[in-house]
């Protein structure tokens, strides 16, 4: 009975100091957006239009990484560090490939380019899936049963040998990555403002895979496997579930999306380097972290949260404090939601 | 993870030393215009029978002259070698040349060049050498070449901490010169000199007053970039924007680019080197914003066009060293050396500014004999001759040196890209004080 009314108690004032967090985090926000929203309407509502096309587009693309450290950490448990590195690997592959199809820097996007990059771009999107279940084969399953901390150790391994392998083949410098996307821009109203071609082929190639990504996992045999092993492993495969099948497949599928991302990035941004996926892998592993790590809906819309705080950041303040005020929001969004803002999705226990 | 970053950035630190430190890349200059009129004869006397005990004197050089730096490196030492070929013998004392490679793995290295330095003293004949190229390398050599006051000659060294001191200077110009005295000179124009007179170029040649700045915050980069937007604010121009990146963790500049275009920006200054993403920025500016891109020597190579891709027309970039094809008194030793050097690569934009720094060298040791009555002088007797070096003339500039060891005088020269394929292709070149 005592012991009832103190949990009681117990629940009412972490109830009422939950409430106090939300109203703080709230204001902050509040705070922070008037601040951005003066210096917006110093600065017109066609440059606003821009940073935010901007931030769609870098989001789409960290969306992609986030969405297989997710799914990965939602069924394996486990943070694939390498996983940023097979986005930059979905970048060289791409780029080694450009020229065997005969597409070279200058030449005009017209229907004779479209078909050849889709080829590219399947190809180094099974390219980076199948590299990613050869790893989880090699690196990680022996480690299943481990303590955490040997598979983890075994992934920043992971990361570090994909990355040296990049560093050998390509060497330590930027690699200009052709710009074969046409630089035409769309009015949008009358603001002045514009959307590049290449900025909306980003955010829609992204908005594609993605909703494909949500519609098998939802719709699909293999996507319900995936959800139930990712709800409890031992139970899923007593009831018949291949738990090896799915776990790999789900590598696959991760690997496939950052694939796509780093051609893409490629193709956005015109570069790449062989320790790319060490920033943009830690950027999107925040970002799925954000989302509520383990949900797949929470990684896309924590990718897309991030680039636009990157994007609002680089246009509005200074880029020198974007990854500070992306971290500082992370550590805002833990202390008060620990689960993230869609909340968890991770095995039970 | 702590360790991760940790190893990661010694990585980093890694890879920056490969990629090279002083940004005096390799240029390409435009071929001479040959006019082929017989250079005077250099050699003194017509001493046939050499005194018995064979006095010489070697004028050693250090340069990168192994694996990709000898792209740049090879081209110096061949006009180093040239111009100590040119005097054989003074007063019957033998004048030869020996030269040394600081390239370790194909990459330049400070350590090597400490070695070299160590080496040369140990020759009791070496009395100067010409070099290095690099100037982490110098860092490391002039120590070790002070204490035993071998004086050194540099073609290509911009770092305006060899000579000069600033607070940020780490080490300071003293530190480096254990005994006190100076013994470290150079020809080319210190990298203070490249922001201001670029700024000077968009303002009077380009025309242009509105001008967008960014640097990779690092001690070259930012320090050009301030300097070019002091230089811009003082003549009445107007910074529209600013950004110094973290380019380790930055490769999209698209929202500075907007604010520069928002804010009417008419050129962009990179206070970076094609090593951190210069002209990464250039090729996200297509479609954005289309005006000249400018930047310091470090934008200066092929790296830069490759990266700036479709949009590598309409770059500027300055040297820290004249162009000798544009001196007419030139022409003759230009035309002598590509006698005797025949290949293309043999020739690069820092091979006579390397023959200059031999060429007042060879000046200051037949001074320094005609002090010493025609005996072979020592080392402090050439490092003393070399500071009173007054009104040489040489193929790309004519020479004094203050107290610290800059030239009194250096001359800087633009380039800009231009013909297909794109190219660095000269502009004009002016002297700066």
């Amino acid at each position: 009975m005592l012991h009832a009314m103190k949990n009681a108690r117990a629940g009412l004032l972490a109830g009422r100091r939950g409430r106090l967090m939300n109203a703080g985090l709230a204001l902050l926000i509040g705070f922070s957006l008037i601040v951005l929203a003066t210096k917006a309407v110093a600065l017109g509502p066609a440059y606003f239009i821009q940073i935010v096309v901007y931030g769609f587009a870098d989001g789409s693309i960290y969306a992609l990484i986030a969405l297989g450290y997710t799914m990965v950490y939602g069924i394996v448990e486990l943070i694939n560090f390498a996983h940023g590195d097979v986005f930059t690997l979905g970048g060289f592959i791409s780029l080694s490939l450009l020229p065997v199809f005969g597409l070279i820097e200058g030449q005009s996007a017209g229907p004779e380019v479209i078909l050849p990059l889709l080829a590219i771009f399947v190809i180094s999107m099974l390219a980076c899936g199948v590299v990613n279940v050869t790893i989880e084969r090699v690196a990680y399953r022996p480690l299943r049963h481990a303590p955490r901390l040997a598979p983890l150790i075994t992934a920043v391994g992971m990361s570090f040998v994909l990355e040296g392998i990049m560093f050998l083949w390509r060497g330590p410098f930027n690699l200009h990555y052709p710009s074969l996307l046409p630089a035409d821009t769309i009015a949008l109203g009358p603001t002045g403002a514009t959307i590049a071609f290449k900025d909306l082929a980003v955010i829609v190639i992204a908005l594609v895979l993605m909703v494909s990504l949500s519609l098998f996992v939802e719709r699909t045999k293999l996507g319900k496997a995936m959800r139930a092993t990712a709800q409890d492993r031992d139970a899923a495969g007593l009831m018949g579930i291949d738990i090896n099948r799915t776990i790999a497949a789900t590598f696959f599928i991760g690997a496939v999306l950052a694939g796509a991302g780093g051609m893409i990035y490629g193709l956005y941004f015109n570069n790449v380097v062989f320790d790319l996926g060490f920033n943009a892998g830690l950027v999107a592993f925040t970002a799925a972290v954000f989302g509520g790590i383990g949900n797949i809906q929470g990684a896309a819309i924590g990718g897309l949260v991030i680039g636009m705080i990157q994007s609002l950041s680089d246009g509005y303040f200074d880029s020198s404090w974007t990854q500070v005020i992306i971290f500082a929001i992370l550590i805002l969004v833990l202390v008060f939601r620990p689960t993230g803002i869609m909340g968890m999705r991770v095995p039970e226990k | 993870m702590q360790r991760r970053v940790l190893s990661f950035s010694a990585l980093s630190i890694g890879l920056a030393l490969i990629v090279g430190a002083c940004g005096g890349g390799a240029t390409t200059t435009p071929a001479a215009t040959a006019a082929a009129t017989a250079r005077p004869a250099a050699t003194a006397a017509a001493a046939t029978a050499a005194p018995a005990p064979a006095q010489e004197i070697i004028i050693a050089s250090d340069f990168p002259t192994s694996g990709a730096d000898a792209s740049s490196g090879l081209p110096a030492q061949n006009g180093a070698a040239f111009a100590v070929s040119q005097t054989p013998e003074y007063k019957g004392i033998k004048i030869s040349f020996l030269p040394f490679d600081d390239a370790v793995n194909g990459v330049h290295d400070p350590q090597k060049g400490a070695q070299n330095a160590q080496q040369m003293l140990s020759n009791a004949k070496v009395l100067a050498m010409v070099g290095p190229f690099n100037s982490n390398v110098a860092r490391a050599m002039i120590p070790v070449a002070n204490q035993g006051a071998l004086a050194m000659m540099s073609p290509a060294n911009t770092n305006e901490c060899l000579t000069q001191t600033f607070p940020y200077c780490d080490p300071q110009p003293k530190a480096l010169r254990p005994t006190g005295k100076n013994n470290y000179f150079r020809i080319a124009a210190p990298d203070t000199v490249q922001g201001p007179a670029m700024a000077d170029f968009v303002l009077d040649t380009l025309k242009l007053t509105k001008v967008a700045v960014f640097s990779d915050n690092e001690t070259f980069g930012k320090g050009v970039a301030d300097n070019f937007a002091k230089r811009l604010v003082a003549k009445k121009g107007t910074v529209t924007n600013r950004q110094d990146f973290d380019m380790k963790s930055t490769s999209d500049f698209k929202a500075f680019i907007n604010a520069a275009k928002a804010a009417g920006a008419q050129a962009v200054y990179a206070g970076a080197t094609s090593a951190t993403k210069a002209c990464i920025v250039r090729s996200q500016m297509a479609g954005i914003l289309d005006v000249p891109f400018t930047g310091p020597d470090g934008i200066g190579d092929s790296q830069c066009i490759k990266d700036a891709g479709a949009n590598a027309a309409n770059m500027y970039f300055t040297n820290a060293a004249g162009d000798a094809a544009q001196n007419p008194e030139a022409a003759a030793t230009i035309a002598a050396f590509k006698a005797k050097y025949t290949k293309k690569e043999d020739l690069g934009a820092y091979t006579f500014p390397a023959y200059d720094c031999a060429l007042i060298l060879v000046d200051a040791v037949k001074r320094a004999i005609d002090a010493n009555a025609g005996k072979v002088p020592t080392r402090q007797q050439v490092v003393d001759a070399v500071q009173a070096t007054k009104g040489l003339k040489g193929t790309v500039g004519t020479y004094a040196f203050d107290a610290n060891g800059d030239p009194t005088s250096a001359t800087m020269a633009f380039f800009q890209t231009k013909g297909t394929p794109l190219d660095w292709v000269f502009v004009k070149q002016f002297s700066v004080q």
